[in-house]
């Protein structure tokens, strides 16, 4: 518990450090409890998820950093790999190929390369794997494109 | 479609909403109900328990264990979890230290561990990511050199070992020094891990050494001996046997590239780490 404390700690020295040296990753501690963190993320250009910010919701568990965060997307997303219910994400270093090298900012790295290179072959979302592993870059592109500006981008006027 | 149908049919699970986090959370209780059988670190036990696991099993095993009888007398089991390599080598090497108190070892090893934190620095680890295990590691390493406020005794060097916020912590360093080890020497290293898998040299550390619990081959052994400069002597315990039909016990050591290089290679190198390896598995054996 001290141990996980203290180093989340030192993430939070980092991430105000290094704030301006990834734009595209917006961490946030809650202000009362240092197990709980939100990110924003900027979908990836030359992606359907351009132009959208997505949220995620961290929860540290106390065995961190021996165990990874849990992390979901709050915003609504169309992706194989993500859980179109929950926004649970399927990701190895999420799960078994998790250590402590990792850092909350980087994971929010790997997921923004998950919205670039999906995994159709592991799907959570089955509609969305079912589209790629079709074939159908395009029916997968124009719906992710629709939950993005639905979900993930501010409302106009 | 049978069995889909007996699984929707059960009563009890929602598998609608049993999602990864479920199967993470059955997987450590799996764990935890594990942890009651076997501790990280076992007691000293002598050789005839080991025979007694083969009692009723192979009769060359049982041979070999006759033969490990001769020089070998005892034996301390480490939990099966896929990080008992590390565990052994964590406890052996303590141990051989308060035995000793060698301090000139003690000098020669941190100068090493130092390194390891140079070497990973220049991988572009964050200090962050690591210093907290290595700071661990030192604190034992301190501790066991008695005649301090903070020394420690043998009693209190297996208690920490079972101690899992201690023991995982200090296995942990000692997956960042293989790693650093692995990357550093990447030229080295690449053909051997071609040889187990298919992954490139930051694959393998990434998926295979990084990760807590997952399993340790001749590479991780070679770069954690290398890294550290401490020979380890790893004792074979299966079922092969020769043509001639003599049965032997095979051990191989690993002599850290240091220690082999240095033109001192007509010296015989008699490493204070011994395991004895049955296939997935290591465990401490202590030498007459």
């Amino acid at each position: 518990m001290q141990a996980s404390r203290a180093r989340l700690f030192k993430e939070y020295k980092e991430v105000q450090r290094e704030k301006t040296a990834d734009p595209d990753i917006t961490l946030v501690c809650d202000d009362t409890n240092i197990f709980k963190w939100t990110a924003l993320i900027k979908g990836p250009s030359e992606t359907p998820y351009d132009g959208g910010v997505f949220q995620l919701a961290f929860a540290v568990p106390e065995q961190y950093p021996l165990q990874p965060p849990q992390v979901r997307f709050l915003t609504k997303i169309f992706h194989p790999n993500v859980h179109f219910k929950t926004g649970e994400i399927c990701l190895d270093i999420l799960k078994n190929a998790w250590s402590p090298a990792w850092t909350l900012q980087s994971v929010c790295r790997a997921i923004i390369a998950l919205m670039a290179h999906p995994e159709p072959d592991s799907p959570l979302n089955c509609d969305s794997g079912n589209l790629l592993r079709s074939g159908d870059v395009r029916g997968f592109n124009s719906m992710a494109k629709m939950y993005t500006r639905l979900a993930a981008m501010p409302k106009k006027g | 479609m049978e069995k889909q149908e007996e699984i929707n049919s059960n009563p009890g699970a929602d598998w609608e909403n049993f999602r990864d986090d479920d199967i993470m959370l059955q997987h450590s209780a799996i764990r935890d109900e594990q942890a009651h059988k076997i501790l990280f670190l076992g007691d000293k036990e002598p050789l005839s328990a080991l025979a007694a696991e083969y009692q009723s099993g192979s009769s060359i095993l049982l041979e070999k264990i006759k033969l490990l009888d001769e020089k070998y007398c005892a034996i301390r089991r480490t939990r099966g979890d896929g990080n008992c390599f590390f565990r052994s080598f964590m406890f052996s090497y303590l141990e051989h230290i308060l035995e000793t108190q060698d301090k000139a070892e003690i000098d020669r090893v941190k100068v090493n561990v130092e390194e390891c934190r140079k070497t990973l620095q220049s991988l572009g680890y964050a200090d962050f990511t690591f210093e907290d295990f290595f700071a661990l590691f030192l604190e034992q390493l301190e501790s066991v050199v008695q005649g301090a406020d903070a020394s420690i005794s043998h009693d209190e060097l297996v208690e920490r070992s079972r101690d899992q916020s201690i023991s995982d912590y200090v296995v942990m360093f000692f997956r960042f020094v293989t790693s650093g080890e692995i990357r550093k020497r990447s030229e080295f290293f690449e053909p051997f891990i071609l040889g187990l898998t298919n992954a490139t040299v930051d694959q393998f550390c990434k998926s295979s050494v990084e990760p807590m619990g997952e399993e340790s081959d001749h590479v991780h052994i070679t770069a954690l001996s290398d890294a550290l400069g401490v020979p380890v002597r790893v004792v074979y315990l299966d079922n092969s046997s020769c043509d001639t039909g003599g049965v032997s016990v095979n051990h191989h050591d690993f002599v850290p590239c240091s220690l082999s290089n240095d033109g001192s290679s007509g010296l015989e190198i008699n490493p204070y780490i011994t395991l004895l390896y049955r296939p997935g598995h290591y465990d401490i054996l202590y030498p007459k």
